[in-house]
C-alpha cells in the first residue's frame, strides 16, 4: 500500500493508484476534461494539473501514479488560474455554437466553462472553418468543435481496432481524420459510433432524423409504423432521471402510440424469427454439409462492415440471415401490409436503435429493398427518440403501461437476450439443439 | 579485417605517430564545406601532383573557428605547425609553391589561438 | 642558433600606409641584428588575443608578449630570440582560454579514420573497461566525476545508469539523442562529424555500464553529413570487431545502428524520440514512468546527448577525480557554445563550467562586431532567455543562469546588439515553437499561437498594455499546464525579454516605435532635405508611389501611402533616407 500526503490529509492506496483516484479519498473531485473512465489517458487538456506541495512541480492527476511520501495540493489560487486560463484557450479555438449544438446542456467542455464561471472572451478567436463531415450517414463530424482530447483515436485505433481515426498535421494545425485526410465514408470506418458516444464535446455526433419522422408523422396519409429493439427499453429512462436500467417497456408502447404511430411492434418478435433462420441454416451446415464452418454471425452492421472491410476471406462463413430490424422491416411491408390491407406505398417503417451503426444498415445493399421498397426507412437512436418525446411534453415517468399491436409484436425469451453479450449465440444454440434433437 | 586487441592499439599508435611527417590538412565539417573548402581540398591536391611533391593532404573535422573557415593545417618538418584561416584557391596553390617547397609560413593568412588542453 | 619563429599581431594596420609599421621595424632589427636567416618574422590573421595592442608569440619556446612596444624590440631581440629566456614584463598570460575536452581531436584527427581515433588513445577506455573494471565500477566512476546531461536537463549521467542497470526487463536499450533542434545550435552536429568514434566508445561504455547490447543513435535527418559519418564509423568499427559479439575478447557484445529523425524538434524530448523510433507519431507521454524503467518498446532505456557520452570515455581513462577537478561545485568538466550572432568569432567555444558570459563572449569572441553596442546574451535557445549586459560577470553553469530566468541549456548562445528587437526576438522563438509543437495538449499549441499573435500584433503597431498582461497569464499556463518540456519552456524568451526590457515593449505599445529600427511596421522614413542629392532613385524605388517630387525642389514622402517596406532607404546612395 502507498501511504502519501493529499492536501494535508492522508492516503492510503494500492501501488498503481493514480493521483486522481486517490483524490476520491479525501473528498476531491479533481477537475478534468480529456479523461474517460473506458479509456487509457491521453494527458492532453492540463486541466487536471495538481501541485508536488512546496515546490513549482506541476503533475497531471490522471496519469500520474501516487508514491510513497508524495505531498500533493490539489488547488490553490494560482493552480485554479492555470486552469481556467488553459479553458479560456481551449475555447478562444472553439465556436461555442451551444445553443444550436446536439450536445447543449449534455457537453463536457461546456460544464467546465459553467464552473469556471467564464464569462468573457479573454483571447481573440481562430476557428479552423474545417468543413463537416457527414459522409457516413450516422454521424456528423465537425472538426472545429474538437478539443483534442484524443478519446475517438484512442478508441477507434486501441479499443475497435479498426484505425479508421487519427491525427493528422502537427500544432496548432493538427486535426483528427481518416488517414490522408479522406471522408469518413471513404475510410476504414466501421460506422461503430464509438467515437461519437466518447466524444466530450459536439465533434462527432449522430445524425439527427427526428425532423424527418415528425414529417411523416405528421402525413395523413401514410401509415407509420415503429419497432423498438431490446435494449432501448432499459436504456431510455436515464433520458428522464430514472435510474439506469429501468425497465420501462411498458411506457414505451404507450408513448410511441401517443406520438401518433399507426402501429407498434417490438423487434424482439423478429429477433425470433432471426434465430429460427440461424437454427436453420447452422443444421444445414453443421448436419448436412451444406456450407462452410464455423457458421459465423452478428446483426451489427458495423461488425459486417468490420468483417468485409478487415477479414475479407472470412465472408463465406458469414450467415446469410438478416438482422431482425431488417427482418421486422421486411415483414410489415410484405405479411402485415397484405393481411392489414394496406397500400405498400404508404407503409413507413421507423425503427428505434440504440446505435447509429443501424442507420447506415438501411440502405447497404440492394437485399434491403425486399419488399419493393425500402424496408425500413428510419432509424432512430435512443437519444433521439428522448428528444422527440420532450418536445410533445410528455411526462414519459408517469405513463401507463400498455401492450404492443399483435401480429409481429409477441415474442419469446430467445429474441429478449439478444440484448445482451452472447445472447444470440444463446438462443441459436437452443433452439438448434431443439431442431435436431426434436 | 581481423578483430582488434590490445596488442593492437599500441602497433596502430606507432604506425599513425612515425607516418607521414608531412602533411596539411582542410577541415571538412560543415562550416567548412559551406565556406568552399570542398575547392580549397581540389586546388591543394592538384597543385601537390603538378609540383611533384610527397607531403600527405587529408581532412578533419571542425577546429570550432567557424568564422575563419576553410581552415587548412601545414605540418612540414622543422617548421612550425600553423593553421592558414580564410583560405582563397590562390593561397591554397601558395601554401604548396610557399610554404611546403619555399618553407616560408604565408603572411596574413595565420589563426594562432590559445587553446588549454584538458588532457595529454 | 636553432631557427626561431615570431608570430605578429599586429593591431596597426598601418602595412599599406607604411606608418607605424611594427612589422616592417621589428624586420629592419632583425636584419640589424643578423637575424634576418634565422628568425621568421610571420604576421598572423588572428591570435584570438584583442585589445592587448601588439601581440607576439615565439617559437619553439611558445612565450607570448603583450602590449609590444617598438623600444621593447631589442629588450626581445637580446634576450629570448637570442638566449631563449622571457622578457618578464611582457609576458602574457591570457586570463582566460578554451580548454578542449570534448573538442579535443576535432580537428586532429580524420573522422573517416578508425586508425587515427585509436592512435589518439581511442577505444583504450572500452578496453580498461571491459579488462579491469566491473561494470558498478564504471557507474560509480562516473557518478563521482559528476558528469551531468549536456542537452540541457543536466541530470545526473551516473544516476541515470544506475537506474537503468537496476530497472527490470529482459532487454535494456542505449539511444544517443543526436536530434539537436535549438535554432544556432551545432556542437552535437561538429562532434558527430568530427569524431563520431568519441561517442560511439561513450555508448558502448553505456552500454557495457547498463547490461544493453543493442544501441541507437537518433540523428536528424537534416545532418545527411553527420549520418553518413557516423556510418562509416560504425561500419568499421563493427569490422574491427569493436561492435558486434565479444568486443575486445571480452563477454560484452553490442551493436548499434542509426535512425533517423523526421524534421520534428519535439522528437528531441525523450519520450517523444522513443515514440518516433517505434513508428509512431512522434508525441510525448506522461513521466513518470521516466525511459530508464520504460522507454523503447516497454523496456528500460537509458537516453544520453551526444556531448555528455563524448565525455564518457575520457572520463573512464583519466578518472573520476580529474573530471571533477574541472568546472565549479554543481557542475563539473567543460562545456561547448555555439557562439553566434554579432560577435566577431562565431564558433564553437568550449570552456570549464564556471567561465563568466564575458569572457566568452568578449574574450574569446572577440566582443562585436563592427563596433556596435551589445545588447544581450541568448542562452538555451527557445527554453531559454536573454541575459542583458548587467549580469555578463555571470560565472556560466547549470544553476546560475536559471536564477536570471535562462538556462543553460544545450550550448546555443546567441549575441545581440543594438539593432536587435527584443520583441522581434520573442516573437521568433515563440513563432519557432508553434511551428514545432506537436499539438497534442492544449497549453501549448493554443497558448503558443496566442502569444505569436499578441506579439505580432505589437511588433506591427496593434498592440495594447493589456496585452502585457495576457502574455504573462498564457506564460504561465504554458509553463504549468504543458505536457512536455516544449511547451513548458516555450515562453522563457517572452518573460525573461519582458522583464529586461519592458520599456522596449512598452515603446512599441504606447508611441508605436521601435528603438531597434527592427519592426518594419513601425519604421517611419522620410528625406533628409540637406542630403538629398534629387536624383529619384527612391521615387522609382518606391512600389506604392509614395515619393513625389522632382529634380528641381526634390522629394518627399506621403506617410500615409507609405507600407515601410525600406525599399528607398535600401536605394539611396546618399544616406538622405532617415528611418526612425
Amino acid at each position: 500500500m502507498i501511504q502519501a500526503m493529499i492536501n494535508r490529509k492522508p492516503v492510503s492506496v494500492p501501488e498503481g493508484t493514480t493521483i486522481l483516484e486517490a483524490a476520491r479519498q479525501v473528498q476531491v473531485k479533481i477537475p478534468t476534461l480529456c479523461h474517460h473512465p473506458d479509456l487509457p489517458p491521453t494527458a492532453a487538456c492540463g486541466i487536471c494539473i495538481v501541485r508536488l506541495e512546496g515546490t513549482k512541480r506541476m503533475l497531471r492527476a490522471c496519469c500520474t501514479p501516487i508514491e510513497d511520501g508524495m505531498k500533493i495540493i490539489t488547488h490553490d489560487p494560482e493552480i485554479v488560474e492555470v486552469r481556467r486560463t488553459v479553458l479560456e484557450l481551449i475555447l478562444s479555438n472553439h465556436p461555442n455554437d451551444c445553443l444550436k449544438c446536439g450536445r447543449n446542456q449534455s457537453c463536457e467542455l461546456q460544464n467546465l466553462a459553467a464552473d469556471f464561471g467564464i464569462r468573457e472572451e479573454l483571447f481573440e478567436k481562430f476557428i479552423g472553418n474545417i468543413p463537416k463531415d457527414d459522409s457516413t450517414n450516422a454521424f456528423v463530424i465537425e472538426p472545429d468543435k474538437c478539443i483534442h482530447c484524443g478519446r475517438c483515436i484512442e478508441i477507434c485505433q486501441e479499443i475497435q481496432g479498426v484505425w479508421a481515426l487519427s491525427f493528422l498535421g502537427r500544432g496548432f494545425n493538427s486535426r483528427f481524420a481518416p488517414a490522408a485526410g479522406q471522408k469518413m465514408g471513404d475510410s476504414p470506418c466501421v460506422v461503430c459510433g464509438q467515437c461519437a458516444s466518447h466524444c466530450p464535446t459536439g465533434a462527432i455526433f449522430e445524425k439527427d432524423d427526428t425532423l424527418k419522422v415528425w414529417q411523416e408523422l405528421q402525413n395523413p396519409d401514410t401509415f407509420c409504423v415503429v419497432q423498438i429493439a431490446p435494449v432501448v427499453r432499459v436504456a431510455i429512462g436515464e433520458a428522464f432521471g430514472m435510474p439506469p436500467g429501468t425497465n420501462t417497456t411498458g411506457k414505451l408502447y404507450t408513448v410511441l402510440r401517443r406520438l401518433g404511430f399507426n402501429a407498434v411492434f417490438d423487434t424482439t418478435f423478429a429477433a425470433d424469427v432471426t434465430i429460427n433462420e440461424e437454427a436453420t441454416e447452422f443444421v444445414e451446415r453443421f448436419v448436412h454439409g451444406k456450407g462452410p464452418l464455423p457458421l459465423i454471425t452478428s446483426c451489427c452492421p458495423s461488425w459486417v462492415i468490420y468483417l468485409e472491410k478487415q477479414v475479407p476471406d472470412m465472408v463465406d462463413y458469414f450467415s446469410s440471415c438478416k438482422s431482425p430490424q431488417q427482418i421486422s422491416g421486411l415483414l410489415t411491408k410484405t405479411y402485415y401490409a397484405e393481411k392489414m390491407g394496406i397500400d405498400l406505398s404508404k407503409i413507413v417503417v421507423v425503427s428505434i436503435m440504440p446505435c447509429t451503426s443501424k442507420k447506415t444498415e438501411l440502405s447497404r445493399t440492394e437485399e434491403m429493398f425486399a419488399s419493393g421498397y425500402q424496408d425500413v426507412d428510419y432509424s432512430l437512436t435512443t437519444r433521439e427518440l428522448a428528444r422527440m418525446i420532450k418536445q410533445t411534453g410528455k411526462d414519459f415517468v408517469n405513463l401507463p403501461d400498455s401492450e404492443p399491436d399483435h401480429m409481429l409484436g409477441e415474442y419469446s425469451g430467445a429474441g429478449v437476450i439478444f440484448g445482451t453479450t452472447g445472447g444470440v449465440m444463446e438462443a441459436a444454440l437452443r433452439s438448434a439443439y431443439s431442431f435436431i434433437t426434436g | 579485417m581481423a578483430a582488434l586487441t590490445a596488442k593492437d592499439f599500441d602497433a596502430i599508435k606507432t604506425s599513425v605517430q612515425d607516418g607521414a611527417k608531412n602533411w596539411i590538412r582542410v577541415g571538412m565539417s560543415t562550416c567548412g564545406i559551406a565556406a568552399g573548402a570542398g575547392k580549397i581540398y581540389r586546388a591543394l591536391e592538384e597543385e601537390i601532383s603538378r609540383q611533384g611533391q610527397s607531403v600527405s593532404l587529408r581532412t578533419c573535422g571542425c577546429l570550432g573557428m567557424c568564422y575563419a573557415e576553410p581552415l587548412v593545417e601545414v605540418c612540414i618538418e622543422g617548421l612550425p605547425r600553423v593553421v592558414y584561416c580564410r583560405v582563397t584557391e590562390d593561397c591554397a596553390r601558395e601554401i604548396v609553391r610557399g610554404h611546403v617547397m619555399g618553407r616560408k609560413l604565408l603572411q596574413d593568412y595565420i589563426l594562432a589561438m590559445h587553446y588549454e588542453e584538458a588532457f595529454s | 642558433m636553432s631557427d626561431k619563429t615570431v608570430l605578429l599581431q599586429d593591431t596597426t594596420a598601418g602595412i599599406a600606409t607604411g606608418t607605424n609599421d611594427f612589422f616592417g621595424v621589428f624586420k629592419a632589427a632583425l636584419r640589424e641584428s643578423n637575424l634576418a636567416d634565422n628568425v621568421r618574422l610571420v604576421r598572423v590573421a588572428d591570435m584570438g588575443v584583442y585589445n592587448q595592442g601588439v601581440v607576439m608569440t615565439i617559437l619553439p619556446e611558445n612565450i607570448t608578449y603583450a602590449n609590444v612596444e617598438v623600444h621593447d624590440i631589442k629588450r626581445i631581440i637580446g634576450v629570448t630570440l637570442k638566449h631563449g629566456n622571457p622578457v618578464k614584463d611582457l609576458l602574457y598570460q591570457p586570463k582566460f582560454r578554451q580548454m578542449r575536452l570534448v573538442l579535443k581531436n576535432c580537428g586532429r584527427l580524420d573522422p573517416g579514420s578508425i586508425d587515427d581515433y585509436i592512435a589518439t588513445d581511442g577505444y583504450r577506455a572500452l578496453l580498461k573497461a571491459v579488462e579491469q573494471k566491473t561494470p558498478e565500477d564504471v557507474i560509480a566512476e562516473l557518478k563521482n566525476s559528476g558528469l551531468r546531461g549536456r542537452g540541457g536537463g543536466g541530470y545526473s549521467t551516473g544516476l541515470k545508469w544506475q537506474f537503468t542497470r537496476e530497472a527490470e526487463g529482459e532487454t535494456k536499450y542505449v539511444i544517443c539523442n543526436a536530434d539537436e533542434g535549438d535554432p544556432g545550435a551545432y556542437m552535437d552536429r561538429s562532434v558527430l562529424e568530427g569524431n563520431p568514434h568519441s561517442v560511439i566508445e561513450g555508448m558502448l561504455l553505456a552500454g557495457y555500464a547498463i547490461g544493453s547490447s543493442q544501441g541507437f543513435f537518433y540523428i536528424r535527418a537534416e545532418y545527411p553529413l553527420a549520418i553518413e559519418r557516423v556510418q562509416k564509423a560504425l561500419d568499421q568499427a563493427r569490422d574491427r570487431g569493436l561492435l558486434g559479439a565479444n568486443i575486445l575478447g571480452s563477454a560484452f557484445s553490442m551493436d548499434i545502428e542509426i535512425r533517423l529523425g523526421a524534421g520534428a524538434f519535439v522528437c528531441g524530448e525523450e519520450t517523444a524520440l522513443i515514440a518516433s523510433i517505434e513508428g509512431k507519431r512522434g508525441t510525448p507521454v506522461p513521466r513518470p514512468p521516466y525511459p530508464s524503467v520504460r522507454g523503447l518498446w516497454g523496456m528500460p532505456t537509458c537516453i544520453n546527448n551526444v556531448e555528455t557520452l563524448a565525455n564518457v570515455a575520457p572520463i573512464i581513462l583519466h578518472g573520476a577525480d580529474w573530471f571533477a577537478g574541472i568546472g565549479t561545485s554543481s557542475s563539473k568538466g567543460t562545456k561547448v557554445f555555439a557562439l553566434t550572432g554579432k560577435v566577431r568569432n562565431s564558433g564553437l567555444v568550449e570552456v570549464p563550467m564556471g567561465t563568466t558570459l564575458r569572457d566568452i563572449v568578449f574574450d574569446i569572441g572577440g566582443g562585436i562586431a563592427s563596433g556596435k553596442k551589445f545588447k544581450a546574451v541568448q542562452t538555451g535557445g527557445p527554453s531559454g532567455g536573454v541575459i542583458p549586459e548587467k549580469y555578463l560577470d555571470t560565472p556560466v553553469d547549470y544553476d546560475t543562469l536559471q536564477k536570471l530566468g535562462s538556462i543553460m541549456g544545450s550550448g546555443g548562445m546567441i549575441v545581440m546588439d543594438e539593432d536587435d528587437c527584443m520583441v522581434d526576438i520573442a516573437k521568433f522563438y515563440i513563432k519557432f515553437c508553434v511551428e514545432e509543437s506537436c499539438g497534442k495538449c492544449a497549453p501549448c499549441r493554443i497558448g503558443g499561437y496566442q502569444i505569436l499573435h499578441i506579439l505580432e500584433g505589437i511588433t506591427q503597431g496593434r498592440g495594447t498594455l493589456q496585452d502585457l498582461d495576457r502574455l504573462i497569464l498564457i506564460a504561465r499556463a504554458m509553463k504549468m499546464g504543458s505536457l512536455c518540456g516544449l511547451g513548458q519552456t516555450a515562453a522563457n524568451p517572452v518573460i525573461s525579454t519582458l522583464t529586461y526590457f519592458e520599456d522596449e515593449y512598452r515603446e512599441h505599445i504606447v508611441n508605436r516605435r521601435c528603438p531597434a529600427r527592427k519592426c518594419k511596421a513601425l519604421l517611419q522614413f522620410s528625406i533628409i532635405r540637406h542630403q538629398c542629392k534629387k536624383c529619384g532613385l527612391c521615387a522609382r524605388a518606391c512600389p506604392e508611389n509614395a515619393i513625389t517630387g522632382d529634380r528641381e525642389h526634390g522629394y518627399t514622402i506621403d506617410t500615409d501611402k507609405c507600407i515601410h517596406c525600406g525599399m528607398c532607404f535600401d536605394v539611396c546612395k546618399f544616406s538622405a533616407v532617415e528611418r526612425i
